[in-house]
């Protein structure tokens, strides 16, 4: 049972509950401590990093069993990585995300899927997205951008759009909005169309690894014979897909970027030149997928040995993934340099910025949960006194832009393409 | 009685123990308005054997005991028998000073001992005693500490206990135990304790029980304390005192908070100009000339120079107290009219001349005190007043001493009510004062904190869980209630 | 017993039935502790008793409805907050716990008289910043910013490394709201008579003294809901700055504000300094810190965390690297740290100059290499917020210790070496890392202004491997036996006796009617047993006691 690798983390558990808030060295407030949603939303401790690391343990060792109650707690967590993080400053040899990621797996394997999932699953299954729509109309938020379709033509950089952006009518704006800016750099892009299928990120998390490993390969290999050296995508999700999955489990090799990091490298290379005023108070979200869990995938097969008698150590060392390599820079730099726009702040930023609850099916399963945690972070980015929260996710920005029509808020949401297409 | 005298006689000589209506007549009232009662002996042990002996003789003979330490006068009706036959319990006999430990900067002693006589014995160590205002002489520090005195130097108060730490206690019930870091493992012996680095510096505990806290402000219906250690200063090389003058209240408040908050100055307090005069003045027509003197306010700050850089220390802290001072449009002066800032210093570092200061103007003298917050305090002057002019009692004899406490946090406000002695109309004059005023704080805000008296019925009225719990505290540690009954909330 | 319906039905009208659970996985994750594996016969971190039922309530009202059942039903309940250690657990059965995660306000801040109102899911973290910003500062103790402070006043212990300046738990408590093992509410202080949350004494004899001792009731006596807190004042800015690179976190602070490792020459020197250091009344923070780590490791360990690029697995190159070996033999046993906070900026100057004649007169120095800036910016955010404590565990996840009895500097120093000594031979199998021997952490006073010392060796072992788990296990069992031959009436060691057996050897103990009289406190506030005080140490009085 793959669920026993994890099994050193769960036993790892010091009941510290950093998990539960922040970096305690970066809470400014009150408000604005707290680091996981899923214990804020359901209370008890089992709904915590720690607490479910304990509560798999105890079905590892047979403690309990599988209830519906047990499954559900597992898959009301977005797996946004705060937990990992903190847990991190800590204990370097923990890796939480990895098995809350495993226990879902383990829950599958043992029949115990969520039928909140089903439906996605089945979508994904048959039409190779997760949002119930034909695939053959995946590439259809493309038509007039010229550009190179790659199921018949090559091209160095591929434009993955992912699911929500090629679906989701709303935000096909947003992937329409990123080609423009990047053609207007002077980039070359192709895109898969309705050859791309999803990039397996929420499978791999939902706990289908198989399902993800079956569009892991379509997507690398279709991308591979088109020639592709850079991928380049609008999504956070499946950027964390493409840079930390599929080189490990696809052998994928080409680079991949999100575009906000092509952005800033057109900027740099003054490829791209902010000529509007964009007259606007922003702050900026930082997506889970692309911030803390926005660091790239280090192959490691080294050993595992002791220092000091009794201290782990892995020679050589091994890769942390501890949210230091997230892309934080690049959208912060962006924004800075648009004519007349000022940043403020968030609280909590970076490698501790609160989920905007889409992630790892929640959206799907458990709605009031997700929009309670979109409205949290509105809340939070009311708080800067700014007018519009702007971040690099469309699932971010979906769920965000629910929220706020939810709640009657007045706080507008931006993919940050949408403010560089404005400023050149 | 005599089978009783002859009982006690047994435990504590035949000397110590008095019956002569002298004495007991003396025992059985003092400046307080509580009414008179004789108690019946007065036995004055030598030892805790000798204390333990007496409280379970009592226990047997379904006796009542009073504790008294300190000699007259009192003034707050503690020490006034409630039930009939009392024998009063007369400590003054133990005045050892057990041990002066200079490097943990604890001393331990009897209850008989007093402020004159332990001073003396910590400067040959380098050390002193936080003081209240003005102690009188016959004073017992023990029982001044038990019974939450405020003292001088607001950031040495870490609790409202200090410099109170550890006790010997014997119970009512007969038991006898160490508190705080004493009472916990180790030997049971103190200079077996002190050979082995145990010096007796918490008060707290032992274990998961704060026993100190439970007896302290109890007016001795707990039990009775035996030695009590004390954490010391470091005795000043260099000590000055300024003055800080203005004509309201209120003007003073921002700037005292401002000084506690960021722990400048070592003795701070405010009071007004007919307190101060009754510190300074030697005799009625002195005190009188001083009031006519005096600034209407004045906070007192003392600032004292230890072991480390005594001169740079009072150098830099007379300079920021005086900048903030400035900052409220007030002056740091080292004088005033009537009074240098060196004279008010020797006064507050003494005990009381005479019987006690507080007599010196009138007589007689009433106090009202209570704790509340340093910024409400002008509100319960105008209350005071308020209450005086209701009654036609002349507020300019009204001494009003502040003395913040726990670093800034609370404050203790006491309201000083001199009156002729030997008139009777203003003594009902004043004692009329007293209940109104009393109730007229207590309706306002005023937490009484150490209810004496009439104050204990208003503190413990209603039956509250805090009143049923402390019955039951009383319950477990004087099951008999053979410690004065009556007093707190506890049947006579 | 597992929970009637009837009873079940009561608990859930009380909370909602949301806010309670009997689902078996949240039961474990209410039975894992750290610590429990040294206890367990199968090493388990699994408490071998499950509570009852988990609640979540929402108010002083919700606690009292529950605990008044408890009465009334004979089943027993529990408190916690952030519960990060052992008596924060069902130790009996039929317990329910309640978990107190939904009382998490800040009730009212005073800034004025200096005190903060909090309910008791507060952790010191939150309450800290939002003081801050008023220029104000709360304690927080060693176990670190994400720990309750009102259940350190209440009920816990309560040092800190800024005890020096700022005090003990127990001595910021005020007024407090207390949910009684019979259901009752008492108010203590202030609060008593409604006369506000300033002041924890009275009126008249101060019952807060049946609540707690030096420790607290560990959660045994019923449910502290609310309590007042005092404040000291923060010379620093009211914006803290916090900047670099996970996890390397790190504060400029402004000049008057400094940080630093003093080093002695002995352990004479080193408690003079301290006893110098009382006397002088400097220093805002005062702790012997990253001793906890190890002293062959401890340099290295700070040099190492500073460098975000750098990992646990880097640890061994950073030990031989020349530098981090002077600097480990400059501070080996006789250092801790300090910060210097200066209220004004004569203040300050008077405080370094102060800091020099202490050093002069003790033949300490500051240590250079840990003024490094990058090094004293991390150790200043370190000590002022005590924010990643969790390091306690850091080299294997499992950490205990021993030598705790609280005392006077020279009491601590004077059997220093010894307890060094049991640690460097258990070391010795393999079996634990390899620190050297001193990892003995201390707060350099409990207290407020100095006075209460001790040392706490930190026995850190692999909580994968149960070999780890029994050496950590026999490394207490030997102090226990040192401890017993050093410390003359010194409790006895938990390890290895049976209950009736630890409670025999209790009631040896010289003036061990203290708890004697905490079993007729225990009674006489819980006359139904409907709480769980397995960890309030009791003994039936004999005829022998003394009590």
């Amino acid at each position: 049972m793959a669920l026993e690798q994890y099994r050193d983390t769960m036993l790892g558990c010091t009941r510290c509950s950093y998990c539960k808030w922040i970096p305690l060295a970066q809470i400014k407030s009150w408000r604005f401590a707290k680091g996981c949603p899923s214990i804020e939303y359901y209370g008890f401790h089992t709904y915590s990093g720690g607490g479910r690391l304990t509560a798999a343990l105890s079905i590892l060792e047979g403690r309990t069993g599988y209830t519906d109650e047990a499954r559900d707690l597992f898959y009301q967590c977005q797996q946004c990585g705060s937990c990992d993080v903190t847990c991190k400053l800590c204990l370097f040899n923990m890796d939480v995300a990895g098995t809350l990621r495993e226990v879902r797996a383990d829950l599958v394997e043992h029949g115990q899927e969520l039928p909140q999932h089903l439906p996605a699953m089945a979508s994904l299954r048959q039409q190779n997205n997760m949002l119930g729509a034909p695939s053959a109309e995946r590439g259809q938020w493309s038509e007039g951008l010229g550009l190179k379709d790659l199921r018949t033509e090559t091209a160095e950089v591929a434009f993955f759009a992912g699911c929500r952006c090629s679906y989701d009518e709303g935000l096909r704006n947003v992937a329409r909005t990123a080609v423009s800016v990047l053609q207007h750099g002077g980039v070359d892009l192709g895109i898969l169309s309705d050859a791309e299928v999803c990039c397996g990120s929420r499978a791999y998390s939902l706990g289908y690894p198989q399902e993800f490993d079956r569009l892991a390969r379509i997507n690398t290999e279709a991308l591979t014979k088109a020639g592709v050296k850079t991928l380049v995508t609008p999504c956070a999700d499946c950027y964390w897909a493409f840079k930390r999955l599929y080189p490990e489990k696809a052998g994928a090799t080409f680079e991949v970027l999100h575009v906000v990091e092509f952005i800033d490298r057109l900027l740099q290379q003054g490829k791209l030149v902010f000529t509007k005023s964009v007259p606007m108070t922003v702050t900026y979200h930082d997506p889970c997928h692309l911030g803390r869990q926005g660091e790239p995938y280090v192959p490691w097969n080294g050993i595992t040995t002791k220092a000091f008698g009794n201290i782990t150590k892995h020679v050589p060392p091994k890769p942390r993934y501890n949210g230091a390599l997230g892309v934080y820079e690049a959208p912060r730099r962006i924004l800075n340099a648009i004519p007349g726009l000022k940043l403020i702040e968030m609280e909590r930023i970076r490698e501790y910025a609160w989920c905007c609850g889409a992630g790892a099916g929640v959206r799907e399963a458990f709605p009031d949960f997700s929009s309670w945690t979109a409205a949290e972070r509105i809340t939070e980015a009311t708080s800067t006194g700014a007018e519009a929260l702007v971040t690099a996710c469309p699932w971010c920005e979906r769920n965000f832009i629910d929220a706020v029509a939810g709640d009657g808020q007045k706080m507008k949401v931006y993919d940050l393409v949408e403010l560089v297409q404005h400023a050149i | 009685m005599t089978e009783k005298i002859a009982q006690l006689a047994a435990i504590v000589g035949r000397d110590h123990v008095i019956d002569d209506l002298a004495t007991t007549d003396a025992y059985s009232r003092d400046q307080s308005f509580a009414p008179p009662k004789r108690p019946s002996l007065i036995v004055r042990p030598v030892n805790v054997d000798e204390v333990q002996a007496i409280v379970r003789w009592a226990n047997q003979a379904c006796a009542t005991l009073i504790p008294v330490s300190s000699g007259p006068p009192h003034f707050h009706g503690d020490t006034v028998p409630t039930a009939a036959g009392a024998v009063v319990v007369d400590l003054s006999r133990m005045k050892r000073i057990i041990r002066v430990d200079r490097r943990n900067r604890i001393a331990i002693f009897e209850p008989g001992v007093t402020y004159d006589e332990l001073q003396p014995e910590l400067a040959k160590e380098g050390l002193r005693l936080s003081t209240p205002l003005l102690p009188r002489r016959s004073k017992s520090v023990l029982a001044s500490l038990l019974e939450r005195e405020p003292t001088l130097i607001p950031k040495y108060q870490w609790t409202l206990m200090e410099p109170l730490r550890c006790l010997e206690v014997v119970w009512g019930a007969g038991s006898r135990m160490w508190t705080g870091e004493a009472g916990e493992y180790s030997s049971t012996d103190l200079a077996e304790q002190e050979r082995l680095h145990r010096a007796a510096v918490v008060g707290m505990g032992p274990a998961n029980v704060d026993y100190y806290r439970l007896i302290s402000a109890a007016q001795g219906t707990m039990g009775i304390v035996t030695w009590a250690s004390v954490k010391c200063d470091v005795l000043p090389q260099l000590h000055k005192l300024f003055i800080v003058p203005a004509d309201s209240l209120d003007r003073l408040i921002d700037c005292a908070y401002s000084l506690l908050r960021i722990r400048l100055g070592d003795e701070t307090l405010i009071v007004n100009r007919a307190e101060l005069a009754s510190m300074l003045g030697k005799g009625p027509d002195a005190i009188k000339q001083l009031k006519a003197q005096l600034p209407p306010w004045a906070l007192l700050i003392g600032i004292a120079g230890r072991e480390f850089l005594p001169q740079e220390r009072v150098e830099f802290q007379q300079q920021d107290i005086a900048e903030v001072a400035g900052r409220y449009g007030l002056k740091l002066m080292p004088a005033i009219p009537g009074a240098e800032g060196s004279d008010i210093l020797q006064r507050l570092l003494t005990t009381s001349r005479g019987a006690s200061w507080k007599l010196d103007y009138k007589g007689a003298c009433q106090d009202i005190f209570f704790l509340t917050t340093l910024d409400r305090t002008p509100q319960f002057l105008t209350t005071m007043r308020a209450a005086a002019d209701a009654l036609a009692y002349d507020s300019s004899d009204i001494g009003v001493y502040l003395q913040p406490l726990h670093q800034g946090t609370s404050c203790h406000c006491e309201f000083s009510l001199p009156y002729a002695a030997d008139d009777p109309a203003a003594a009902h004059q004043v004692q009329e004062l007293f209940a109104r005023a009393s109730n007229d704080l207590l309706k306002a805000g005023a937490f009484f904190s150490r209810p004496y008296g009439m104050w204990a019925d208003m503190m413990y009225r209603n039956d509250s869980q805090y009143t049923r719990l402390l019955k039951n505290v009383k319950g477990l540690f004087d099951p008999n209630n053979v410690l004065n009954p009556g007093k707190l909330c506890f049947k006579p | 017993m597992a929970l009637s319906k009837e009873i079940y039905a009561a608990l859930a009208a009380i909370v909602g039935t949301n806010n309670i659970s009997q689902e078996p996985a949240v039961l474990h994750s209410y039975a894992w502790m750290n610590g429990n594996e040294l206890a367990t016969k199968d090493r388990s971190g699994f408490h071998p008793i499950l509570p009852e039922a988990v609640l979540l309530p929402a108010s002083t009202e919700e606690v009292q409805a529950i605990v008044k059942a408890c009465n009334r039903y004979q089943i027993k309940c529990k408190a916690l907050s952030t519960g990060w250690f052992e008596p924060a657990q069902a130790l009996q059965k039929n317990v329910i716990l309640l978990d107190l995660r939904r009382m998490n306000r800040i009730l009212e801040i005073d800034e004025k008289n200096m005190l903060a109102v909090v309910e008791p899911y507060v952790i010191g973290a939150q309450l800290q910043a939002e003081v801050m910003k008023l220029g104000l500062n709360c304690h927080i103790i060693g176990a670190g910013g994400g720990c309750s402070p009102l259940a350190s006043a209440t009920a816990v212990i309560g040092n800190g490394a800024d005890s020096i300046f700022m005090g003990y738990s127990a001595e910021v408590l005020l007024g407090m709201e207390w949910v009684m093992p019979d259901g009752e509410i008492l108010r203590t202080g202030s609060l008593a008579t409604e006369n506000g949350w300033f002041c924890s004494e009275g009126p008249g004899p101060s019952l807060r003294g049946i609540a707690r001792g030096k420790v607290g009731s560990l959660g045994s006596l019923g449910v502290f809901t609310k309590c007042a807190l005092k404040l000291a004042h923060w010379p620093g800015p009211r914006k803290f700055p916090v900047e670099g690179t996970v996890p390397a976190y790190n504060s400029p602070l402004p000049e008057h504000i400094r940080t630093y490792t003093l080093a002695f020459p002995s352990w004479k020197d080193y408690a003079d300094a301290i006893y110098k250091i009382y006397d002088a009344e400097i220093c805002y923070i005062a702790h012997r810190q990253f001793s906890m780590l190890g002293e062959n490791l401890w340099p290295a360990f700070c040099t190492m965390y500073i460098d975000p690029t750098k990992s646990l697995d880097d640890l061994e190159d950073i030990v031989n690297d020349p530098e981090v070996r002077r600097l480990t033999d400059e501070v080996r046993h006789y250092a801790f740290q300090i910060i210097l906070a200066g209220m004004t900026p004569r203040d300050y100057a008077y405080q370094e100059k102060v800091l020099d004649k202490i050093l002069a007169d003790t033949g300490g120095h500051r240590v250079a290499a840990m003024s490094e800036p990058k090094m004293e910016k991390f150790v200043a955010l370190y000590l002022l917020k005590l924010p990643i404590k969790n390091l306690n565990h850091v080299y294997g996840n499992g950490k205990t210790n021993y030598f705790r009895p609280d005392g006077t500097p020279d009491f601590a120093v004077e059997r220093a070496d010894q307890m060094i000594a049991v640690l460097k031979k258990q070391e010795e199998t393999g079996l634990l890392p390899k620190t050297g021997g001193d990892a003995l952490m201390s707060t350099i006073t409990g207290i407020g202004g100095g006075g209460d010392f001790h040392f706490e060796q930190f026995v850190q072992y692999q909580r994968t491997d149960v070999a780890s788990i029994n050496a950590a296990a026999e490394c207490l069992r030997a102090a226990g036996r040192v401890g017993l031959q050093t410390q003359p009436g010194r409790l006895p060691e938990l390890e290895g006796l049976t209950g009736q057996e630890y409670l025999a050897a209790l009631a040896k103990v010289p003036q061990a009617v203290r708890y004697n009289w905490q079993w007729k406190i225990k009674r006489m506030l819980d006359p139904n047993g409907a709480a769980d005080s397995t960890a309030y140490t009791t003994l039936e009085p004999t005829t022998d006691s003394g009590s």
